[in-house]
């Protein structure tokens, strides 16, 4: 294992590739310590200690754990990556509902190109929703429960000074996309999703040492040798995939012999990745956004019920809604990623089959039962883990947190596995290389 | 002086904005986030991109100085 980092320091071409991605999680980590003109993140800090944990419960955790607590602390990155996300979901839901967004995705590498130039607008409009969101609610001090006096960490609040705070956020989404492509580009593995991970990964010591301060040793030692459990589970789940075989035909064009392979289709288990659990709990927040804008103590009876039922995360209805959420997103995202019919239709073109299946409709029927029959467990296994650190604070009421949380594992597990594995394939390509010369 | 550098942090922000929409996105979207296929990015940034990345990092340069030098005048200032 070691010898591989080394092996993929010396080779030149990766080592640049590692040190550029290095560089802009850094500089990303930075912006997230800076606070936005006019916050004083220091008072933030000091007085977060004092009322400890208030925070940390609800909703506001997992938002703030996808911004690497930079949100609670009014940074210049506040907003993180949250809003591309809520932005691509938006289209991706809007491709199936929409036909000129259907045709754009059917024309291929231009049209792509196209939807994600608009992914990229609407996450700029998206950010000034939100920042605002969030500067309104830090004036009137909802941001902090009202558990902070407002005028020590905004000692100004003339509209200057808010509005300045507003662009400044919404820049930092700006530049925060950026970094993302440019990772995507010439780094390292998926831009966007290892924003996520530096984030999620930069909350972790703190709130480990939080638990070791609150909890007994037993109890700690418990809670730290159920985590690596948790972790053994999920890579083992993410891993685990069925391989369907696939025989090829022998053929000849012209005088060379084609074909004649057996290969296999692998179909994860989890085919879906952890975007189901981000889909469910970025429209759950949805309902917090609108409070947040219509005013907490509103006599609206839309408002009352979104905030009996919504707003703390450990409510029966909140927790089943995600839950059933997550296991459509699931099947939903298996639906749009992978389509039978196109995958047999392919099969049947080069002269495979799946031993024991006619090709052409009987195997893409098969392919779909298969798949139906794989995302049920996957999907519910999904909704499981997320819900796991709701659970456990429901039951034990460990105030701290639990820092294993379902999907900050899920995000470290599965952002960890791809990066890897890419960086393996890097190394592959040039070992294999010299091996030839 | 709150008021001007403030005004220019607009400034520099929207700037900033445009200049990061004119960049060709490449992220893919969610597609390719989370365990998607390997993408294979072809080619070499053009002409036009790389001078576009050089503009944008002193952009971005000159908002953050601006952000933290703002930031430090208010909280003297109050």
């Amino acid at each position: 294992m070691l010898g591989a980092f080394v092996r993929a320091f010396r080779t030149p071409d990766l080592r640049n590739k590692l040190l550029f991605t290095l560089f802009i999680l850094t500089i990303f980590r930075l912006g997230s310590v800076i606070p936005a003109p006019g916050i004083n993140s220091a008072a933030i800090r000091e007085q977060m200690e004092a009322v400890q944990a208030a925070d940390t419960s609800g909703i506001y955790a997992l938002v703030n754990l996808f911004s690497g607590g930079a949100l609670l602390q009014l940074a210049v990155f506040a907003l993180g990556i949250m809003p591309y996300i809520t932005a691509s979901i938006i289209i991706n839901l809007l491709t199936v509902v929409i036909p000129r967004l259907e045709t754009l995705k059917k024309e291929g590498q231009a049209g792509q190109s196209k939807i994600t130039q608009y992914t990229r607008y609407l996450t700029l409009a998206l950010a000034i929703l939100q920042s605002t969101s969030i500067v309104a609610m830090a004036r009137t001090g909802q941001l902090f429960q009202g558990q902070i006096p407002v005028h020590t960490y905004m000692p100004n609040q003339d509209i200057l000074t808010l509005v300045t705070i507003v662009f400044v956020m919404t820049a930092g989404t700006g530049i925060i996309m950026w970094f993302g492509e440019l990772i995507t580009e010439r780094g390292v593995g998926n831009g966007m999703s290892l924003l996520i991970f530096t984030q999620v990964i930069a909350v972790f010591p703190s709130s480990i040492a939080g638990l070791w301060e609150e909890e007994e040793t037993w109890l700690f030692t418990l809670i730290c040798v159920a985590g690596l459990v948790l972790i053994t589970g999920v890579v083992f789940m993410e891993q685990a995939q069925r391989r369907i075989p696939v025989q090829y035909a022998k053929r000849m064009v012209g005088r060379r012999m084609y074909g004649g392979s057996s290969t296999y289709i692998p179909l994860k288990v989890n085919q879906a990745g952890i975007i189901p659990v981000i889909f469910a709990s970025s429209l759950l927040y949805l309902p917090q956004l609108a409070i947040g804008l219509m005013g907490e103590d509103s006599e609206n009876r839309v408002v009352r019920f979104l905030q009996d039922y919504f707003v703390t995360g450990t409510h029966p209805v909140y927790m089943a809604t995600f839950f059933f959420l997550i296991v459509g997103f699931a099947f939903f995202y298996v639906a749009i990623t992978f389509n039978p019919a196109e995958v047999a239709e392919n099969m049947k073109k080069y002269g495979g089959f799946i031993p024991g299946i006619r090709p052409g409709r009987p195997t893409a029927e098969y392919l779909d039962y298969v798949l139906t029959r794989l995302t049920t467990p996957g999907s519910l296994y999904l909704g499981l883990i997320a819900l796991l650190p709701m659970i456990a604070l429901g039951s034990a009421g460990a105030s701290g947190g639990f820092p294993f949380g379902g999907t900050s594992i899920l995000i470290m597990v599965g952002v960890g596995l791809d990066t890897v594995k890419q960086i393996e394939s890097h190394l592959q390509q040039r070992n294999y290389e010299g091996f030839l010369r | 002086m709150i008021v001007g550098l403030s005004i220019f942090v607009m400034l520099c922000s929207v700037l900033l904005i445009l200049l990061v929409l004119l960049h060709k996105g490449k992220g893919g979207g969610l597609s390719d986030l989370f365990g998607g296929g390997v993408t294979s990015s072809l080619g070499g940034s053009s002409v036009v991109e790389r001078n576009l990345d050089r503009l944008t990092i002193v952009t971005a340069l000159m908002w953050i100085v601006c952000v933290v030098g703002l930031g430090l005048l208010i909280s003297r200032g109050a």
